[in-house]
């Protein structure tokens, strides 16, 4: 029986084609069920968060076989029908042990070094858990993981310094508004990402936090963490002329907010700069925004230019880092772990 | 110039005192020469159109000069240098450095005052012009989601629009001054109402108006962000461009 990955990310397909495969969190369940009840696998995690949806599952299949079945569920699922080139990867062991380490301590991630994905794999596998979809393979290689994942974080300097997405965000404020003690912001969709975001902002004297979100009673729960206000879902447009700053990462399935909706917004703003951090996959926010005057968009792939740059500051602790997961890997393997990154992700399919 | 270039290729992350010191350098030598011909002609040497030219570009300098003490600021002169340049060459023109030969009427205290204020106001706007330049370049690089936006040592956009505001806001009211005592200054002479049509006058009443235009156009009906910025670069190329022509064409400025 072998721990195969198969999946896509930021690294291998851009937000278009990623928000297409996305899972809501509500959809898992079924899915890992309708994925078990094939036969194809024995268990299984489904990992979908705004840079990646990737299911780890155990088969007792030859891997290019679970490969082909795999990738068969993950179209069928989202009945997507366009051509694939290299946008979904395939991983056997021991690359996916080692890879799913690897996104555990933020090493794959389009921030390097951010703890929100160790955050969102726990809930992953959590998930599977309760609902039966994992067994003693994956519990010991996600245990493995999580401790790895603390392990990195205290021993090395990986996640020192500006890495997440709420630190960037903090970065582009700031160099959009005079001063942060006088902007206000909304938080659209109660989200974990969302909710570090605007902790990073508040963290720097932002003025007021409104929080929105289909679930009123969590967008109350979010407000009152943040020493916010909570307004129900309909309402957020109302409020959005004395607003500076957005963070949307709603589920909502199509743009929520567009160049129609802005416009006369703008007007009753008197065109002061909006900052729009779009980090829902699929996107909350049209891109045609963008070209409007004095609005500024950014969505979860803009921030990866600005992450790349951090990536370069912080390849001495990755070595270091790529050091221990290999160690650990052998461990949990039994073998040599597998050589550093070159060749560790491959496409999966040359094309449909 | 030149290293201005080099800095803006660098996308401002380098100490830039080496463009500070040259200006500085270029200042004192300037200054020097300004109080020379001073004493040589027995006034403040703003009485011909070179003359203005070099006051207007001394008078940028020297803000420049202040503003940039604070490091934050020094960068500015990367944006200067260009603009410094291009009004140095205009005023190297043949034929700006007239004789102080003959003139209407004996050049009195207001006529200083008047082309001294007529001077800082373009200066200013040169200035806001220099800062829109910076607005843009850095909306440019926010809006392309640049990384050079993040790290370039640029102030906020927004801080720069209100920077741009109160130089073309300073530059108006020097401007309106400087216009209010030339005309008192003309009123003097014997027959002030030959001069009603002078390309000069009409030229300056037409400069007013633009500014005006651009300060109404974004106090009241809040046109700020890129329009603003390209209006002062706008308004500021138009003053360059057209200086030179209503200055020979004015028979009560070039008689």
């Amino acid at each position: 029986m072998a721990l195969v990955v198969l999946g896509l990310s930021h690294h291998s397909s851009p937000v278009t084609i990623r928000e297409r495969f996305a899972f809501a969190e509500a959809r898992v369940p079924a899915a890992l069920e309708v994925l078990r009840s094939s036969r194809v696998v024995e268990e299984a995690v489904i990992l979908s968060t705004c840079n990646r949806v990737e299911i780890y599952a155990v088969t007792s299949l030859a891997p290019p076989v679970a490969f082909d079945s795999l990738r068969e569920f993950l179209v069928t699922c989202h009945n997507y029908s366009d051509p694939l080139t290299d946008e979904l990867y395939k991983l056997s062991e021991p690359q996916s042990v080692y890879h799913l380490f690897k996104v555990a301590c933020g090493l794959d991630s389009m921030v390097l070094g951010e703890t929100e994905i160790l955050g969102q794999l726990k809930k992953a596998y959590d998930l599977a858990l309760q609902h039966g979809h994992t067994g003693a393979r994956l519990n010991k290689a996600f245990q493995r993981a999580f401790n790895v994942a603390k392990h990195i974080r205290t021993e090395t300097n990986i996640q020192r310094g500006s890495v997440s997405i709420g630190s960037v965000a903090v970065e582009l404020a700031e160099k959009i508004f005079s001063r942060l003690g006088d902007r206000a912001v909304m938080v659209i969709g109660a989200g974990d990402t969302s909710e570090k975001t605007a902790r990073a902002l508040l963290s720097r004297g932002v003025r007021s936090i409104i929080v929105t979100n289909r679930s009123h009673a969590k967008a109350v729960v979010l407000a009152q963490q943040l020493g916010g206000r909570a307004i129900q879902f309909d309402e957020w447009a109302k409020e959005f002329q004395n607003i500076d700053i957005v963070i949307s990462s709603t589920s909502a399935p199509h743009y929520i907010l567009d160049r129609v909706k802005l416009e006369p917004v703008m007007k009753l703003r008197r065109n002061r700069p909006l900052l729009l951090i779009d980090i829902a996959v699929p996107r909350d926010i049209e891109p045609e925004i963008n070209f409007m005057e004095n609005v500024f968009l950014y969505n979860i792939d803009d921030l990866q230019t600005i992450a790349d740059d951090y990536l370069k500051q912080r390849k001495q602790e990755v070595a270091r880092c790529e050091q221990i997961i290999r160690e650990k890997a052998a461990a949990v393997l039994g073998r040599p772990g597998p050589p550093p990154s070159s060749g560790e992700v491959s496409p999966a399919f040359g094309g449909r | 110039m030149a290293y201005s270039v080099f800095l803006w290729r660098k996308g401002f992350r380098r100490d830039d005192y080496v463009n500070y010191s040259m200006l500085l350098l270029g200042f004192g030598l300037h200054t020097t020469a300004m109080i020379l011909r001073g004493f040589r002609l027995n006034h403040c040497p703003v009485t011909n159109l070179y003359e203005a030219t070099t006051f207007a570009m001394w008078s940028l300098v020297a803000v420049y000069l202040v503003l940039g003490l604070w490091p934050r600021f020094r960068f500015f002169g990367a944006f200067a240098s260009p603009v410094l340049f291009g009004i140095g060459v205009f005023a190297l023109m043949p034929n700006l450095d007239a004789e102080h030969g003959a003139r209407l009427g004996t050049p009195t205290a207001w006529t200083s005052v008047h082309a001294a204020l007529m001077a800082l106001s373009y200066g200013a706007f040169g200035l806001s012009s220099v800062a829109a330049l910076m607005y843009l370049t850095q909306e440019h690089n926010l809006k392309l989601h640049k990384i050079k936006a993040l790290f370039s040592l640029l102030p906020p956009i927004q801080r720069l629009e209100v920077v741009v505001g109160r130089l073309l806001l300073s530059g108006f009211v020097l401007l309106t001054v400087g216009l209010v005592i030339g005309a008192y200054d003309l009123s003097r002479l014997d027959h002030p109402h030959a001069y009603r049509g002078d390309p000069k006058i009409v030229w300056s009443g037409l400069v007013w108006l633009i500014y005006l235009g651009l300060i109404v156009m974004r106090w009241k009906f809040a046109q700020g962000g890129r329009r603003f910025a390209l209006g002062a670069i706008g308004s500021f190329v138009f003053v360059v461009l057209t200086f030179w022509g209503t200055n020979v064409l004015s028979p009560l400025h070039n008689p």
